[in-house]
């Protein structure tokens, strides 16, 4: 018994110290290079350590925080710090990876505490708005003036970076959305990518005629129902409404959004064009049906190309959603991640060094070439582009419009209940019109409290 | 007993029996993660999640161990663990042992509080808890995550201890006092060892629920240096893409310290040591 | 002698002294701030502006407040009856030095060093309408009627859940009756055995008294946790189909941290506090009047 004692008190103690030692130590030595500081590790608590991380004499720091945990960007990540480490040896970058979701509650810490990360990564639209409007995040027009990224980016991402005439976001990457499916079973049945809403009927009819479920989802998660909502909203109405819509400034129980509901979306999920059960499964999971080949068709994003066995992808190719209305403008989803810089930031220097390099073809050359993403930065050399790549390119590209997805582009809780009201719709198509109004209702307090 | 003796009765067989089948049945789930986490993904992804594995590795393992960083973020969860525990058994104890064995005014109410205490949910705390944490200067710290820990899990042990503390017999604390034993000796040489069992079952308990924290670590700590192992296996879960097999090998991994705990401890909420004690 | 009188009368208090105040600071502070934001507009942000009492008018009207406060009642009734059963008679089953003790003490407590996250996934799988463990198993003995959507269908997901949190809660009694068993005086149950009693007399009468004050604590931490539950819901539905699975604490967390609502989330914790509050400060007003005076 005494002996456990001594070795709890023992490990307390061995803790304690631990816990005591200089954290400013441990947290800026990475692992490659020499700390020139003079500060043995192995002090015990009482020497007070004058070490501030904020060293004017050799080294910068700059605090980077990012959610980028898939395996694949992570590794990128890691890859451009370690770059920009070798640029500019005089400034350690303090990298930390957070899990994605995790990271969506610790940004609330992040912002608001006294000694934030410099630079974090975050979505852009109404996700980022949020914060911007509230002074949480730094102006950082003068490095797009001097990186020369007003004239190097898209019109679209510079819009999505500005509020208020002020830049205060890098929009770095982003991936498109389209239908998968596979070439094979398409084959299989002399059937050609559908380029209009009536040959996309056709093509459902003959999948299913032949025992091949058209459509799988996975609606678990909600927000696989909400991409069919934005695609077929902008088809039928347009991009412009869309947003208007988004942005709480059109009623949700307009006629035209009704239309979207009891014209397109009702007769697919009445007809048995998707699978059974989708909310059951996870996106992921629906996927399955496809790689089985007992569905031909997903709507979703490139990354699902990431979860797609290997030997398998040869047999997926993708088309545009199917345009209703030839007169409308083409709107796609195509949602942006990108940086920031938190407003109190205590390395503003650095900070920009760092979100400069971030935004240079440089960088974002390595981020297309080994991630199979998309560029923001127009200067990029596209010629070592897979054809996957190009044609998603061409797709956004060919569109008038580029929209952030429906959760990123209006409030989280008017998403929320849209989603719900969705997932509703799906289990009782009928029940839309008592759903729209009450998702009306939602969107007033919303919207006209401000 | 010996095994003869034991199964002495039919009923005895039978009731041995069904122990056994229900025993199993609620393994299953766990023997469903062990299987996982022998699989490749591309297995699961090909035939679903509950078949056989055709193919056993070990990679997953290795993955998660490498990717969750475990070798960093281990030391951390000790770091962070061992401390809160310790003070947090400490100070319970004082003041069960002032709860369960003095009448002076203000026990009810104090009590009450530390029963109180754990009714929030902790999610509503964390806000508040980050705020006081920075303006203190612990954020970032091992320290802070240590504080709350510490503090949070004062209200469930001392109520614990507290009730426990009461089954013990006045007559053995009384006649330490006439003795003329100091409180503080009482409580350490006479109490302590008495509530051994409840002590033991309680750092079991906790030790689990502190290691497997990763809220608080989530919003307490910026720096990737002082992660704790929960924390780092939580960005194996990416946006978009699920690597089953190395979240669940790493789940599993990071079962590993508190499985070893249990098996030391148990022995100490088992009959045979504290015997002699309580007779006494 | 007076000095020593009122030494002994500050005992009690020096020895809670250290610990009441760590957690006044870091627990009870906290909580009243947090009493305190539910009257407030606070985005979790930027500084809160009052709003008086405007969050609870809402949290009456909200449909979902209600859904999720059954939730929570069908949990505390099955928490407070199926795991302190089960771990009360696995604790009485295991106490004696059975062959094979050790593993079953273990396997039963196996579930509770899972994380919540993982224990979710894995029940998950298991609830899959098509390719789960349980939809399979009934489908091979022929019982397909019985093989339904676990987890989508609105009447059964909070059951299915349940099952999950007593899967892991059993273990968790198991642990605590042990070490209270510990401390029954085996003499007492000699007595018994010797008046004539049989096994069961003697539980009833004997050992089951004795086990009060752990009765107790498993009691009022049913309650409590039955009121806290939030990691399954979040991981296995979200609260969802449709809100039918959602709790309170899973409601509060969506609300403040989803929709930006602390103020809002604020009010529905302190809802749920009163509520155990209630519930809890009755059982042990009345446990504590019952009690042996020292």
């Amino acid at each position: 018994m005494k002996k456990t004692f001594m070795l709890l008190a023992i490990v307390t103690v061995l803790g304690m110290v631990a816990a005591c030692a200089p954290q400013t130590v441990t947290v800026e030595v990475p692992v490659e290079k020499t700390v020139e500081v003079e500060v043995p590790v192995e002090q015990t608590v009482e020497v007070e350590v004058e070490v501030p991380v904020e060293v004017e004499v050799e080294k910068e720091i700059v605090i980077y925080n990012s959610y980028q945990s898939d395996p694949e960007p992570r590794a990128a990540d890691e890859e451009l710090v370690q770059r920009f480490e070798e640029k500019y040896p005089n400034i350690d970058v303090v990298h930390s990876t957070v899990a994605h979701e995790d990271f969506k509650q610790a940004i609330r810490a992040y912002l608001t505490a006294s000694t934030p990360p410099d630079v974090m990564t975050w979505f852009a639209g109404n996700r980022a708005r949020f914060f911007i409007d509230k002074g949480l995040i730094m102006d950082i027009s003068d490095v797009w003036e001097s990186e020369g990224w007003n004239e190097s980016y898209p019109t679209g991402f510079r819009a999505l970076s500005t509020v208020d005439g002020k830049q205060y976001f890098l929009p770095t990457s982003w991936y498109w959305w389209a239908v998968y499916y596979r070439k094979d079973i398409f084959e299989e049945y002399g059937l050609e990518p559908p380029e209009t809403w009536e040959e996309f009927l056709q093509v459902c009819e003959t999948l299913k005629d032949n025992g091949v479920t058209p459509i799988t989802i996975g609606t678990k998660y909600r927000w696989t129902a909400a991409a069919w909502f934005d695609y077929l909203n902008m088809r039928v109405n347009g991009p412009d409404f869309h947003i208007d819509l988004m942005l709480g400034k059109e009623k949700y129980d307009d006629p035209r959004v009704l239309k979207v509901f009891t014209d397109y979306w009702a007769p697919l999920v009445e007809n048995g064009y998707f699978i059974d059960d989708p909310a059951a499964y996870s996106w992921q999971e629906a996927l399955q049906f496809l790689i089985d080949g007992d569905a031909a068709m997903y709507l979703m994003g490139d990354f699902l190309r990431d979860s797609y066995p290997d030997e398998e992808e040869a047999k997926l190719d993708f088309f545009r959603f199917p345009i209703i209305d030839s007169g409308v403008p083409i709107g796609e989803d195509a949602p942006t991640d990108g940086f920031f810089v938190a407003a109190n930031a205590q390395h503003t220097e650095a900070a920009k060094m760092y979100l400069a390099f971030l935004g240079s073809v440089e960088a974002q050359q390595y981020y297309a070439d080994t991630l199979g993403r998309l560029p923001t930065n127009m200067e990029v050399d596209t010629s070592g582009f897979t054809p996957v790549q190009l044609k998603g390119l061409e797709l956004i590209q060919g569109a008038d419009f580029v929209a952030q997805f429906y959760d990123r582009d209006t409030t989280p809780e008017m998403a929320d209940e849209g989603m719900n009201g969705f997932m509703e719709f799906w289990d009782n198509p009928g029940s839309i019109e008592g759903i729209l109004a009450r998702l009306e209702t939602v969107r007033q307090e919303i919207f006209e409290s401000e | 007993m010996t095994a003869r003796k034991f199964f002495s009765s039919p009923w005895r067989v039978l009731g041995y029996a069904v122990l056994v089948v229900i025993t199993l049945l609620w393994l299953v789930p766990f023997i469903t993660a062990v299987l996982t986490s022998l699989r490749t993904n591309d297995d699961i992804m090909l035939r679903g999640f509950l078949a056989l594995p055709k193919t056993i590795t070990i990679n997953s393992f290795v993955e998660a161990w490498k990717r969750g960083g475990l070798s960093k973020y281990l030391p951390n969860s000790f770091i962070i663990t061992i401390p809160s525990l310790i003070l947090t058994l400490f100070l319970s104890s004082l003041s069960a042992y002032a709860l369960a064995r003095f009448r002076f005014t203000g026990n009810r109410l104090i009590f009450f509080l530390y029963v109180g205490g754990t009714m929030l949910p902790f999610q509503v705390l964390m806000l508040p808890v980050f705020r006081l944490t920075d303006a203190l200067g612990l954020y970032d710290t091992y320290w802070g995550l240590i504080g709350i820990h510490t503090a949070f899990q004062l209200g469930f042990c001392t109520f614990l201890l507290r009730n426990y503390m009461r089954t013990v017999p006045g007559e053995i604390l009384e006649s330490a006092r006439i003795d003329g034993c100091g409180e503080f000796r009482i409580w350490w040489q006479i109490m302590m060892p008495l509530t051994l069992p409840a002590i033991a079952a309680l750092a079991t308990l906790e030790f689990t629920w502190i290691f497997n924290d990763y809220l608080w670590a989530i919003v307490l700590l910026r720096s990737d240096a002082l992660k704790p192992v929960t924390a780092g296996l939580a960005t194996l879960q990416g946006q978009y893409v699920m690597d089953w097999t190395v979240i669940v090998a790493g789940a599993l991994l990071a079962t590993v310290p508190t499985v070893l705990v249990f098996i030391f401890l148990q022995r100490y909420f088992i009959e045979g040591l504290t015997l002699g004690a309580t007779k006494g | 002698m007076v000095r020593r009188q009122t030494l002994s009368k500050l005992t009690p208090y020096l020895f809670l002294i250290v610990p009441l105040v760590i957690y006044l600071v870091w627990v009870i502070g906290p909580m009243f701030y947090t009493f305190y934001l539910s009257l407030t507009d606070w985005d979790g942000l930027i500084d809160p502006h009052f709003i008086g009492l405007r969050n609870y008018q809402r949290l009456f009207k909200d449909p979902v407040f209600y859904t999720s406060l059954e939730n929570n009642l069908k949990w505390i009734a099955s928490f407070i009856t199926v795991p302190v059963v089960v771990g009360l008679a696995l604790a009485m089953a295991l106490n004696h030095s059975i062959p094979g003790d050790k593993f079953f003490k273990a396997s039963f407590y196996s579930p509770l060093v899972l994380s919540l996250v993982v224990s979710g996934l894995i029940w998950s799988w298991m609830y899959h309408p098509a390719n789960g463990l349980i939809n399979s198993v009934l489908r091979q003995v022929g019982l397909d009627a019985l093989a339904k959507g676990w987890l989508s269908s609105e009447n059964l997901v909070m059951w299915a859940i349940i099952a999950v949190a007593i899967w892991r809660q059993a273990g968790y009694v198991m642990v605590l009756y042990l070490a209270g068993l510990q401390g029954v005086d085996p003499g007492l149950v000699d007595a018994s055995k010797v008046d004539g009693c049989n096994g069961w007399q003697t539980f009833r009468h004997v050992i089951f008294p004795l086990l009060a004050p752990i009765t107790v604590i498993v009691v009022v931490i049913s309650i409590i946790d039955s009121l806290r539950a939030f990691d399954l819901v979040s991981v296995m539905t979200r609260g969802g189909p449709y809100n039918s699975s959602s709790v309170l604490a899973n409601f509060m967390y969506i609300e403040a941290f989803n929709n930006y609502k602390m103020g809002y989330g604020a009010a529905i914790s302190v809802i749920l506090f009163l509520i155990s509050a209630v519930f809890i400060f009755i059982y042990l007003y009345r446990v504590l009047q019952t009690e042996m005076e020292y």
